[in-house]
């Protein structure tokens, strides 16, 4: 959240979230000064997908609170295990009968999130593109 | 002792299920094509109903008279969240692919694309809405509201208070302009003049909220996800009330507010169509018509409700 040079607002993207929400915190809100969106578009393609991504989940181990399960560390990790976040009687099930986020797990769930876990609250409808679903594993895996 | 089990176990589950009311001859669903993906519905003219779709791209229309379903392309790329259709007829979509508010004005058939500035980057375009001026206001998730001028065709985008997470927008009989942050839990009023906007927290701590639609008074519908609450917002006093929707682990997906003020609810805890009445503060539960059925949001017009079933993908109209 560095403030341009031109007087504008960079948008938080994932890694910058943290350091947003320090800024955030100093502030008093009430009537707000609106600033230009300005984005730092990621160079990493990873990163990049994960906007889609990033409304609902972090990859920042300190942040909670988002309506998706903290993404730190999931490539590898059973499913569901996250002590506090309320997942879906469906995440459950899926997670009593084994599931693990391996890649190919979390590719199947990418592409079609209702088709892989019936019953899921994730909200996200899915991902077509293959070469993006990759670039987002790829990007989860090198988060931990 | 097996028949006090049996009791205590049917008395639990009364307890946690909300009670159901008759839905059946109420719901009519339209199967769409293969691919299709309904985000959000809109009522378009002649009893049409646009919806958004999300995986294949362009606004589809269905002729609920006929059953026949049309499709109007955007071009590559295209997929849009939401459709909202403004006083004019003209339906609005917010297309996070295209990163653009594209306008489709079914009487001449034809769409406009207005993209979102350059420096202002990938926004996961959410949803919009239509002010007193005309102009549309659209939300996106990455933590951005804006305006399309639609005189003009410019397109402005600001960053939003806390970053990411706006999500439904709406506009009161006024013209004034409110929007739902899912991440940041708040509702932001926007002074559609400066384009500034005013944090207002909803009660309960990190609720969630999602989609907001305004009333007849101008107050404002929540539908909270996180706490599975409906709350509301008075702007003539500045008050908040909320309601926490029947069932053990309701989850607040969409709002809308019909003609006669009564509060329609998606839950996805329950599979239900919920209606809330603001008079009595009474819940009536419908059951919709397909398991997982993924309500993303509610629309209407007299005597009916539309929805989106992006689960089964089927846009369902149900009868008042």
């Amino acid at each position: 959240m560095t403030p341009s040079g031109r007087g504008g607002r960079r948008l938080a993207q994932p890694r910058r979230a943290a350091r947003f929400r320090a800024t955030f915190a100093a502030c008093v809100w009430a009537t707000l000064a609106s600033a230009a969106a300005r984005a730092e578009v990621p160079r990493d393609a990873g990163e990049r997908a994960f906007l889609k991504c990033y409304s609902c989940h972090s990859v920042d181990p300190r942040e909670a609170g988002l309506s998706g399960p903290n993404l730190f560390g999931v490539v590898g990790r059973r499913a569901a295990s996250l002590a506090d976040f309320p997942y879906s009687p469906a995440m459950k099930l899926a997670a009593a009968r084994g599931l693990v986020w391996t890649e190919e797990a979390l590719d199947r769930y990418l592409a079609d999130p209702l088709e892989a876990i019936s019953g899921t609250t994730m909200s996200f409808p899915g991902l077509r593109d293959a070469g993006e679903r990759r670039a987002i594993i790829a990007y989860l895996r090198r988060s931990r | 002792m097996k028949r006090l089990v049996a009791t205590f176990a049917v008395g639990i589950a009364l307890a946690v299920l909300p009670q159901l009311a008759a839905a059946e001859g109420r719901f009519t669903t339209f199967k769409l094509p293969e691919g299709h993906y309904p985000h959000d519905v809109s009522p378009g003219p002649d009893g049409l109903i646009f919806y958004a779709d999300q995986r294949r791209g362009g606004v589809g229309i269905v002729d609920p008279k006929t059953g026949k379903i049309e499709k109007v392309s955007f071009g590559e790329g295209s997929a849009p969240h939401g459709v909202f259709t403004g006083p004019d007829g003209k339906a609005w979509l917010t297309d996070g692919g295209l990163n653009a508010i594209v306008g489709y004005d079914p009487a001449m058939k034809k769409f406009t694309v207005y993209r979102l500035p350059e420096e202002t980057g990938y926004t996961n375009l959410n949803t919009a809405a239509v002010d007193r001026n005309g102009d549309v206001w659209f939300t996106g998730q990455t933590g951005v509201y804006g305006k399309v001028d639609v005189k003009s065709g410019k397109v402005t985008a600001w960053a939003a208070p806390k970053g990411r997470g706006p999500y439904g927008i709406t506009a009161t009989k006024k013209g004034d302009v409110y929007y739902a942050s899912l991440a940041g839990s708040y509702v932001g009023r926007i002074d559609i003049a400066t384009g500034k906007v005013t944090v207002l927290e909803p009660p309960t701590k990190n609720q969630g909220a999602r989609r907001v639609w305004a009333d007849s008074k101008d107050r404002i519908w929540v539908s909270e996800w996180n706490s599975g609450n409906v709350s509301v917002y008075d702007p003539a006093n500045g008050s908040w009330k909320q309601w926490r929707l029947p069932g053990s682990n309701p989850k607040t997906y969409a709002v809308y507010v019909d003609d006669e003020d009564k509060v329609w609810l998606a839950d996805w805890g329950a599979n239900t169509l919920v209606r809330f009445d603001p008079v009595t503060e009474k819940f009536e539960s419908f059951p919709l018509p397909a398991e997982t059925a993924n309500v993303r949001q509610i629309d209407g017009r007299k005597g009916e409700i539309l929805l989106p079933l992006s689960g089964p993908r089927l846009v369902a109209v149900f009868k008042k």
